[in-house]
C-alpha cells in the first residue's frame, strides 16, 4: 500500500528479522512494512513489548505469539491458523500463544483486510501460513547451525529447537535469539514459493484435537466481549426500536418523560443521512438501565418513509411477478439448450418453491463503545466481523459528519471475542451510532441494543421465490431451469460496476453481461451433470433495501440447496428412481464438474484467485504476485460422491427398517461458493406425527470431506453446530415484516433450536488430502432439504417453503385424502 | 442502597431497587461474565446461583436480593476447578461462548440437587438455556461427564 511505498520498500521481500529489544531479541517474520519502522520506533522508547509484523513473533522467552486478525467468533479460528504456523515452524505448541492487532490504517496496510466470512479463512490462509512458519523454521536453523558449529545441512528443528543429527547438541530457539542477530531475506514470491513443505503424512500438530486456546477464559467468565469494556466516564445509549426497518424519518423527539428518569443526559437523534442508522434515536444516559428505561419514555414523530407501508405478502407477490418478466433476468448458469431439451422430453415437472427471512439473532446483542480520544484519534471496541470495514466506515461516516478529510480522520478499532456472527456482525451502524452519540455528549458511549432493537434492525437472510422446471428423458433428468428472485445483498454493500467494485461480482453469462450478486445466488449451479441446466436471477431491489438483506451462514446456499435438493428428490420419485442412486448417477465429474472452476476466472488456473482477492488477510492486491494454491474444488462431483456413499452407509439407507410414518431423507452441498466448495452429504431420519404434523428429528448423519483436517474435535463441533442450525431453519425459524417493521421483538417469538430438539448426530470427517476448505458453515446447508425429504418418505407430504411447519405437512396430509 | 453478597463478598449498589440484578452485576459490579440475552428469562445467558437456585438475574431485581447469597460464574472457580468447568474443558463446549455462562451455572445448579442426572432430567434441567452455535450435544455429554467428575472426587476424599 502507499505507505510502502513512503518507506521506499517494496513487498518484494519476505524477512525473518530478529531486532534488539531491550536487552533481548525477538524474531519476527512476514513482509515488509510498517513493522520494520514500528520495530524501530518501539525499541527507540525502549517499550517492553509491542507486536511487530504479521502472522509471529517468538521472544526469548522462547514464547512464540502469533498474530490473528481473523474474528473468533466460536470457530477457534486462531487456534487452528496457530496449527498451521506451528507445524512449519516446528514450534512447541505448550509455547504458543495468540493476540489480535489494532486495527488502524497503518495495520491495515500489514496485515491486510481483517474479514471473516464465508468459511474463507483456513482455505485462503493454509499456504502462505505453511511457507511462513517454514521460512521461520529455516532461518532458526541456519542460526542454530552456525551457534552449534554444525552444518546447516546436518541440523533439523522440532520442539522449539534446533537439533545437530550428529552430534546429538542442540539449542533452543529462545537461546539463538538470545545469543544472535538472524536477517534472513526471501524473495517474494519467488523464494517464498520454493519454500519446501513438509509431507502430509509427517504432520505432528496439524490434525491433532489440540485443546483451543481461547476456550478456558469462556468457562470461567474471563472471556472479553465487546460489552465488556469499561472506558472512565462512559456513558451508555439505548436505542429507539425504529418505525420501519429502513428509511423512516424522525421529525421530531419528544424528551419530557425520559427527563423524569434520573440518570437520562440527553436523547440524541443519529445523523443519518449515509443511508445508515436511518430513523434511530438513542437514549443516552449514566446507566444502562436508565438509558432503557428513557429510550421507553421518548416520544418520537416518525414519516414512516417509502416502505410504512410494505408488508411481507407484498414483497412475495412482487417478486413472483417478476419472474414472469424473463427479459429482465439475468443468466447465472447457462449450459446447453434448456429449452430445445424441454420440447424433446418425455415429461415436463415444474414447482413453485419459497422460503422465509430468517436472522443470525446472535446470543451477544449488537454492541459498541467508541470515544474520541484527547489526541482526536477515534477509539472502537467492539467484537465484529470486519475490524477493516468497520474502521473504513465510520471513517467514512465521521468525514460526512464533520465535514472532514477522511485521511485526517484516525480510526482504532479493538476487537473482541464475537458473542457470535453468522454473517450477522459485518454491519456498522451501532459503532456509527455510539460514535454520533460520544460527539453529542463529549464522552466516551457504550451503545447495547437490546434483544427487541437487536431483531426490530437486524439484518435478515432474504425471502425468496423460486421457479423449478425439469425435463426427463429416458428415465434421465436432461434439463433444468431454475428461476431465482430475491433480494440481492451485493448493492447494500456497495458491490458491483456501478460502485467500481466490479471485480467482486461475477458477470451473467448471456450477452447481456451484467453483474450478478453471487451471493444471493450461488448454490443454485450445483454439481450434478444436467447436460441443460440454466439459472435466471432476478434482483428484487426494494426487497434487498425494504428489509436490509444481508448474508446469513453459508449465504444464498441456505435457501438454494433447501431448493435444489427437495427438487432433485421431486424428479427421483416422479421417474421412480432411489434418491440416492438417483443423484450418483449424476454427480459424475463430467464437464464442468470435474473440477475445475467454471466461473469467476479462467479455467486451469491453481489457486482460488477470486477467494483470495476477496478474503486474504494481506493488502488488497495491485499486482497478480499471489502464489497459487490447489483449488478446493479439485475433485469435483466425485468428492460429492463419496461424501454422499459415507453419510448413507453410515445411516443404513435402504436397509434400515424404520417405524411408522418415519423417513429418511437425502441431501448434498458444495457450500459455500463454486469457487470454494466444502464437500458435504447428509442423511436424516425423521419421525411425523400424522395427527398434528409436528415431526421430531430423530438422527443426522453428516460425512464431509474439507480436503485436510487442522482439528478434528474443533471441525466435529463445527459440523454438528452447523447441522443443528440448518435443523432450527427449517423446523422453527421465521421472522415475518409488516407494515415496514420486522415483527418479532424476541425469543418467544422467534424460536432457535433449543436442547429438546437436538437429534443424535453422527458425523464422520473425510480426508482425501486435499487443501483444506472451509468447516464452519457447509454442514448447514444439507440439514434443511434432508429433513424435508425425510418427511416426504415418512408420510408422503412435500412441503415447497422453508421453514416447514406443522401446519403445512397436515395441509399436505389433507390433500393427500383428497 | 441495597446490599449484595456475591461470590462472597458484600457490594454496595448504587442503583435503584428495581433494577435487575443482571445489569448491577454486569454494569456496576463490573463482574462482566454475566451475560445479557434477552431481557425476558428466555435464554438463560444471564443465570447466576441465588442461594443455591439457578436464577435468570435479568428477572430478579437488586432491591430482591437483601441477604441472599449470590454466586456468579466468576465465583464457581476462578481457576476452572469446579467439576462443571472441567468437563466444559475436557469436551471442548464452548463456541462462541457468549451463553456459556449461563450455561456453566445452570449445570452446576442441576448437579448440586441431582448428583446424577438422567438423559430426560439433563434436557429438562438445561433446555431453557439457548445457545446459538447449537452446542447443545456436548452440554449433554460434559453434564454426564461433570456428574462423574464430581462422584469421583467425592470418593477420592
Amino acid at each position: 500500500m502507499s505507505d510502502t511505498t513512503k518507506l521506499g520498500v517494496t513487498r518484494r521481500d519476505f524477512l525473518v528479522r530478529s531486532a534488539v529489544l531491550a536487552g533481548s531479541g525477538f524474531l519476527s517474520i512476514g513482509l515488509p512494512g510498517l513493522a520494520e519502522r514500528d520495530a524501530e520506533a518501539a525499541i527507540g522508547e525502549g517499550m517492553p513489548a509491542f507486536t511487530p509484523s504479521i502472522w509471529f513473533t517468538i521472544t526469548p522467552d522462547g514464547k512464540t505469539t502469533m498474530h490473528i486478525v481473523k474474528a473468533e467468533m466460536g470457530q477457534h479460528i486462531g487456534t487452528g491458523l496457530a496449527q498451521i504456523i506451528a507445524e512449519e515452524l516446528e514450534v512447541k505448541w505448550d509455547d504458543v500463544r495468540l493476540d489480535t492487532p489494532l486495527e488502524s490504517v497503518e495495520n491495515f496496510a500489514i496485515y491486510g483486510l481483517a474479514y471473516t466470512v464465508n468459511s474463507g479463512s483456513v482455505t485462503t490462509e493454509f499456504d502462505r501460513l505453511s511457507r511462513a512458519g517454514a521460512a521461520g523454521r529455516i532461518a532458526l536453523t541456519e542460526a542454530g547451525a552456525k551457534l552449534l558449529g554444525a552444518k546447516v545441512g546436518d541440523c533439523y528443528a522440532e520442539n522449539s529447537r534446533v537439533i545437530d543429527k550428529g552430534s546429538g547438541r542442540s539449542i533452543s530457539y529462545g537461546e539463538i535469539l538470545q545469543k544472535t542477530k538472524i536477517d534472513r531475506k526471501f524473495a517474494y514470491p519467488d523464494d517464498f514459493k520454493r519454500i519446501p513443505l513438509k509431507a502430509r503424512a509427517d504432520y505432528k500438530i496439524i490434525g491433532q484435537s489440540v485443546p483451543a486456546l481461547d476456550i478456558p477464559s469462556k468457562t470461567n467468565g474471563q472471556a472479553k466481549y465487546g460489552m465488556d469494556v469499561f472506558l472512565p466516564n462512559m456513558a451508555y445509549a439505548a436505542l429507539v426500536v425504529p418505525r420501519t426497518r429502513y428509511a423512516s424519518k424522525v421529525q421530531a423527539v419528544d424528551e419530557s418523560a425520559a427527563k423524569q428518569i434520573p440518570g437520562f443526559i440527553k436523547a440524541v437523534k443519529i445523523d443519518d443521512t449515509m443511508g445508515k442508522c436511518t430513523g434511530w434515536v438513542c437514549a443516552v444516559a449514566e446507566t444502562f438501565p436508565a438509558a432503557m428505561k428513557a429510550a421507553k419514555a421518548l416520544k418520537l414523530t416518525v414519516d414512516p418513509g417509502p416502505y410504512g407501508k410494505l408488508s411481507l405478502n407484498d414483497i412475495m407477490e412482487e417478486m413472483s411477478g417478476l419472474s414472469e418478466k424473463t427479459e429482465e433476468s439475468a443468466a447465472w448458469v447457462l449450459e446447453g439448450d434448456v429449452e430445445k431439451a424441454f420440447t424433446q422430453s418425455d415429461k415436463v415437472l415444474e414447482m413453485e418453491y419459497t422460503s422465509d427471512m430468517v436472522c443470525h439473532a446472535t446470543m451477544e446483542p449488537i454492541n459498541a463503545t467508541v470515544y474520541q480520544a484527547p489526541d482526536g484519534g477515534w477509539h472502537v471496541y467492539t467484537g465484529t466481523q470486519s475490524t477493516s470495514f468497520a474502521r473504513m466506515t465510520l471513517a467514512a461516516y465521521l468525514a460526512k459528519v464533520l465535514n472532514k478529510k477522511q485521511e485526517d480522520l484516525k480510526v482504532y478499532v479493538h476487537q473482541f471475542i464475537v458473542g457470535g456472527g453468522f454473517g450477522g456482525k459485518q454491519d456498522y451502524d451501532d459503532i456509527l451510532a455510539a460514535a454520533y452519540c460520544s460527539m453529542q455528549v463529549g464522552r466516551p458511549v457504550k451503545l447495547i441494543q437490546t434483544r427487541e432493537t437487536q431483531f426490530a434492525t437486524s439484518f435478515p437472510r432474504t425471502p425468496t421465490f423460486h421457479k423449478l422446471k425439469a425435463g426427463v428423458k429416458d428415465g434421465k433428468l436432461v434439463a433444468m431451469n431454475h428461476d431465482i428472485v430475491c433480494g440481492w445483498m451485493g448493492p447494500r454493500f456497495f458491490v458491483g460496476k456501478k460502485y467500481g467494485t466490479d471485480w467482486l461480482q461475477l458477470d451473467s453469462w448471456d450477452a447481456k453481461k451484467q453483474d450478478i450478486d453471487q451471493w444471493s445466488i450461488g448454490g443454485s449451479d450445483h454439481w450434478y451433470y444436467v447436460p441443460n441446466h440454466r439459472v435466471r436471477a432476478w434482483d428484487s431491489d426494494r426487497t434487498t433495501w425494504a428489509v436490509q438483506a444481508s448474508a446469513l451462514r453459508t449465504v444464498s446456499n441456505s435457501y438454494n440447496m433447501f431448493v435444489v435438493e427437495s427438487f432433485m428428490d421431486e424428479v427421483a420419485h416422479a421417474l421412480g428412481r432411489d434418491p440416492l442412486e438417483f443423484r450418483l448417477a449424476m454427480l459424475n465429474g463430467k464437464g464442468g464438474n470435474r473440477g475445475i472452476p467454471n466461473t469467476g476466472y479462467p479455467p486451469g488456473t491453481g489457486s482460488d484467485y477470486y477467494m483470495d482477492r476477496l478474503w486474504i488477510s494481506l493488502p488488497w492486491p495491485k499486482d497478480d504476485s499471489w502464489i497459487r494454491y490447489e483449488s478446493a474444488t479439485v475433485g469435483g462431483a466425485l468428492r460429492l460422491a463419496n461424501c454422499l456413499r459415507v453419510a448413507a452407509g453410515m445411516a443404513g439407507w435402504g436397509a434400515k427398517n424404520l417405524p411408522p410414518n418415519t423417513g429418511m431423507g437425502l441431501a448434498v452441498s458444495s457450500a459455500e461458493e463454486r469457487q470454494s466448495p466444502t464437500w458435504v452429504a447428509g442423511v436424516a431420519e425423521v419421525t411425523v406425527d400424522p395427527k398434528t404434523g409436528k415431526y421430531r428429528v430423530n438422527k443426522l448423519n453428516i460425512a464431509m470431506d474439507m480436503g485436510i483436517c487442522i482439528n478434528p474435535t474443533n471441525t466435529k463441533a463445527q459440523i454438528m453446530g452447523a447441522a443443528l442450525w440448518g435443523t432450527s431453519q427449517i423446523m422453527s425459524e421465521r421472522l415475518t415484516y409488516k407494515d415496514g417493521a420486522i415483527q418479532q421483538t424476541n425469543f418467544h417469538e422467534y424460536q432457535p433450536i433449543r436442547l429438546a430438539e437436538v437429534p443424535e448426530i453422527n458425523v464422520e470427517i473425510i480426508q482425501s488430502g486435499h487443501h483444506p476448505s472451509g468447516v464452519g458453515e457447509p454442514a448447514s446447508t444439507v440439514a434443511a432439504p434432508a429433513i424435508a425429504n425425510a418427511i416426504y418418505n415418512a408420510v408422503g407430504v412435500r412441503v415447497r417453503h422453508m421453514p416447514i411447519t406443522p401446519d403445512a405437512i397436515l395441509e399436505g396430509l389433507k390433500y393427500k385424502k383428497a | 442502597m441495597p446490599q449484595l453478597n456475591i461470590n462472597g463478598q458484600s457490594y454496595f449498589s448504587d442503583s435503584p431497587p428495581d433494577t435487575p440484578l443482571l445489569w448491577v452485576i454486569r454494569e456496576e459490579l463490573r463482574l462482566t461474565g454475566t451475560k445479557y440475552g434477552c431481557g425476558l428469562g428466555l435464554c438463560g445467558s444471564c443465570t447466576v446461583h441465588v442461594n443455591g437456585q439457578a436464577t435468570r438475574s435479568c428477572l430478579v431485581t437488586v432491591g430482591d436480593m437483601e441477604g441472599a447469597l449470590i454466586t456468579t460464574i466468576e465465583g464457581l472457580d476462578p481457576a476452572n476447578a469446579h467439576p462443571v468447568q472441567q468437563a466444559w474443558i475436557e469436551l471442548q463446549v464452548p463456541q462462541c461462548g457468549y451463553c456459556q455462562s449461563g450455561q456453566i451455572m445452570q449445570a452446576a445448579a442441576l448437579l448440586g440437587r441431582n448428583p446424577s442426572p438422567s438423559d430426560k432430567e439433563i434436557v429438562d434441567g438445561m433446555n431453557g438455556n439457548l445457545c446459538r452455535c447449537a452446542t447443545y450435544p456436548r452440554i449433554v455429554g460434559a453434564v454426564k461427564r461433570a456428574a462423574q467428575i464430581k462422584k469421583e472426587g467425592t470418593k477420592n476424599v
